[in-house]
């Protein structure tokens, strides 16, 4: 199957021609070939230098060596023919007696014979070394130097070679080499070999030295260093154009491929016709990050994907929190004046939730002709389960208020409906109360709700410490007690939940109840929308820039003198 | 909010610090509901609580609940501000504070 889509991929001109030009777009400074053959070469330069190096000295070496082994083997030969015994004749002979001339003959046969450029026996100034005497001394014929005649004096070359001579003389060694192959000498390069020639008595009388030269050794390794250079050079255009094929098939390619896909999934965002791994098989990490993109292209499709959901969920949900949110507030009274025909009271409530939909919230409706019911209330928690559980606190409370119950009979009424099908332990804080209209007087019952504010005519707001039963929807079976209030007319009363006494700045402070009360008092006399809103703008200076908290909801009542 | 919590053979003491309220309530009942196992005696040591919220009333109300199925519970240490919540809200009534 996947051969089948192998050649079906590479059977198609048309995707070939798109993928040129997206090549073009993203093609590389420099290709990642160069710089992997730039490496080798440079590797390779690097290797043939140490290898010359190393072959040179190893060359030289050997071959000093074979050339002073002949030029020793030869001094030895012509030790072997010739008379010690008779060195001080030849020395005494003036370079002219029949011997002396025999000797000479027989040392230049060798001479030639063994390809030696010199053959020579001198005897040096044995004060300071600095100057040699010749006693003998032949030539190769086919050298061009001239031979140094019977008894000629010349200085010691240097002094490495008056140590040595010092040393044959001195018995130190029996035998001594000088290579003077540098560059820095006027002659050709050459070795000396040098042997003492002893006397009866083992003292050294004379020294015979073989001189050959080495510029047929220079040729030989000049070549050979050519030649591997040559090998070198060869081997290094052989790599440059092996490797550019093999990196060229198992990298360049396949990587092509995936830089192409890339590209392609960035503009096109869906999964390809033929899978990546296909395109691109190698068994390599090349393979293994195919492999990968093709799965990460997987996931970020299946992310994409799930993401649109997510978003289209959110945007459900949060298109039904705004149609909560417009429930929720048409579930309280919002329209003021909500009795416009009642002149002997004026109220006024405002209800902020910290999220979409809220915990708190505040009722009141006239049971009778002459009773309005008010409602404070607090949902333990915000959000949506609050705003459920407020729902139907709110109705559960209304029901049995338009029932005619007193508040303590509402309250106690309302817990044991709530506590029976309470199983998340929800509850909710209700100050309950009952105006008669016609005499003020007000009776209330407060199931562990904030203490409400009194306002008597002409005085100022004071928090009323009411009895407290336990919250509704807490613990089955708890009673509620109820007290009464006398409300002169010009009395007010504001109710509130722990939002607005609890609302907290960026430092953790508390509102608290003193700066509550503070703000009423700012005017006093102000109708309940403007106490209302003289007590919000003060907590909104209070809390600055900090997010609202907790739900923030007030009511504020206001009995009006009669007169009025 | 910080919870430390002590067993001892039946007798689960849980020392809370800071503010108790909706973000830190569910830890409080995560914690609870976790240890109950075994417990007969459930003490709330309250003295660096700073703040209650009704979220954090709501996590007290529950462990009362469970503890007066399998032993008892208390609150020790209440500091005043903490006090007056429990009264405003009626907690006073069934909670034992010492």
């Amino acid at each position: 199957m996947n051969e089948l889509n192998n050649i079906t991929a590479e059977g198609k001109p048309v995707e070939a021609n798109k993928n040129t030009t997206e090549r073009k777009k993203n093609k590389p400074k420099v290709s990642i070939i160069f710089k992997s053959i730039l490496g080798i070469v440079a590797l390779l330069i690097v290797f043939s230098i140490i290898v010359s190096i190393i072959g040179f000295r190893n060359f030289t070496g050997a071959l000093l060596e074979q050339y002073a082994d002949g030029a020793f083997r030869t001094a030895n030969t012509a030790i072997m023919e010739f008379d010690v015994s008779k060195i001080e004749d030849y020395a005494a002979s003036g370079g002219t007696t029949k011997e002396y001339l025999s000797a000479l003959e027989s040392m230049e046969l060798l001479c030639n014979s063994s390809g030696s450029t010199f053959i020579y026996v001198i005897r040096p100034d044995r004060s300071d070394y600095k100057h040699i005497t010749f006693l003998f001394s032949t030539i190769n014929k086919n050298s061009d130097y001239t031979r140094y005649e019977f008894g000629f004096v010349r200085d010691t070359t240097n002094e490495d070679y008056m140590e040595k001579y010092r040393r044959l003389y001195e018995g130190e060694s029996d035998q001594e080499l000088v290579i003077r192959d540098k560059g820095y000498i006027e002659t050709d390069p050459h070795i000396t070999a040098m042997v003492p020639i002893k006397d009866a008595g083992g003292k050294t009388a004379a020294i015979l030295c073989v001189q050959r030269q080495m510029d047929n050794m220079v040729h030989v390794r000049n070549t050979y260093i050519g030649k591997i250079l040559f090998v070198m050079i060869a081997l290094m255009i052989l790599v440059i154009i092996v490797q550019s094929i093999y990196l060229h098939h198992v990298f360049l390619r396949p990587v092509t491929k995936i830089t192409e896909e890339a590209s392609r999934f960035s503009h096109e965002n869906d999964l390809p016709e033929q899978k990546l791994s296909d395109a691109v098989r190698n068994n390599d990490e090349i393979g293994v990050l195919a492999c990968s993109i093709d799965h990460m292209e997987e996931r970020i499709i299946k992310y994409v994907d799930d993401l649109t959901k997510v978003t289209a969920e959110k945007e459900r949900i949060s298109t039904e929190l705004n149609l909560a949110t417009k429930i929720q507030a048409s579930m309280l009274p919002s329209i003021f004046p909500p009795f416009p025909n009642r002149t002997e009271f004026d109220i006024y409530a405002s209800m902020d939730p910290a999220k979409e939909v809220g915990g708190d919230f505040y009722d009141f409706f006239l049971v009778d002709d002459d009773h309005l019911c008010l409602v404070m209330a607090d949902v333990s928690g915000k959000g949506v389960p609050a705003a459920l559980f407020m729902m139907a606190s709110k109705i559960i409370l209304a029901n049995y208020a338009k029932m005619g119950k007193s508040p303590s009979e509402i309250l106690t009424a309302a817990n044991a409906t709530i506590c029976s099908s309470n199983r998340e332990d929800m509850f909710v804080t209700v100050w309950l109360g009952i105006l008669e209209i016609s005499t003020g007087r007000l009776t209330a019952a407060n199931a562990g709700h904030e203490y409400p504010v009194l306002m008597k005519p002409d005085g100022k707001f004071e928090l009323y410490k009411d009895k407290h039963g336990f919250v509704i929807g807490g613990m089955a079976g708890m009673k509620y007690k109820e007290y009464t209030i006398d409300m002169k007319p010009g009395s007010k009363l504001f109710l509130y939940t722990d939002g607005v006494s609890e609302a907290t700045d960026s430092e953790n402070q508390l509102f608290g109840t003193e700066r509550m009360i503070a703000a009423l008092n700012q005017k006093s006399d102000g109708s309940p929308q403007e106490i209302l809103q003289n007590v919000r703008s003060s907590i909104d200076t209070f809390v600055k820039n900090a997010e609202q908290f907790d739900d923030l909801t007030m009511l504020c009542l206001e009995l009006k003198e009669k007169d009025k | 909010m910080t919870i430390k919590s002590k067993k001892d053979t039946g007798k689960l003491t849980l020392t809370l610090t800071g503010r108790l309220d909706t973000s830190t309530a569910p830890n409080l009942e995560e914690t609870l509901k976790e240890s109950y196992d075994g417990v007969t005696e459930l003490v709330f040591d309250l003295e660096k609580l700073e703040y209650i919220s009704s979220a954090g009333l709501r996590a007290l109300l529950s462990a009362q609940k469970t503890m007066n199925k399998q032993g008892s519970m208390k609150v020790i240490n209440v500091g005043e501000e903490i006090m007056e919540i429990f009264e405003i809200t009626g907690f006073t009534e069934i909670l034992t504070i010492e």
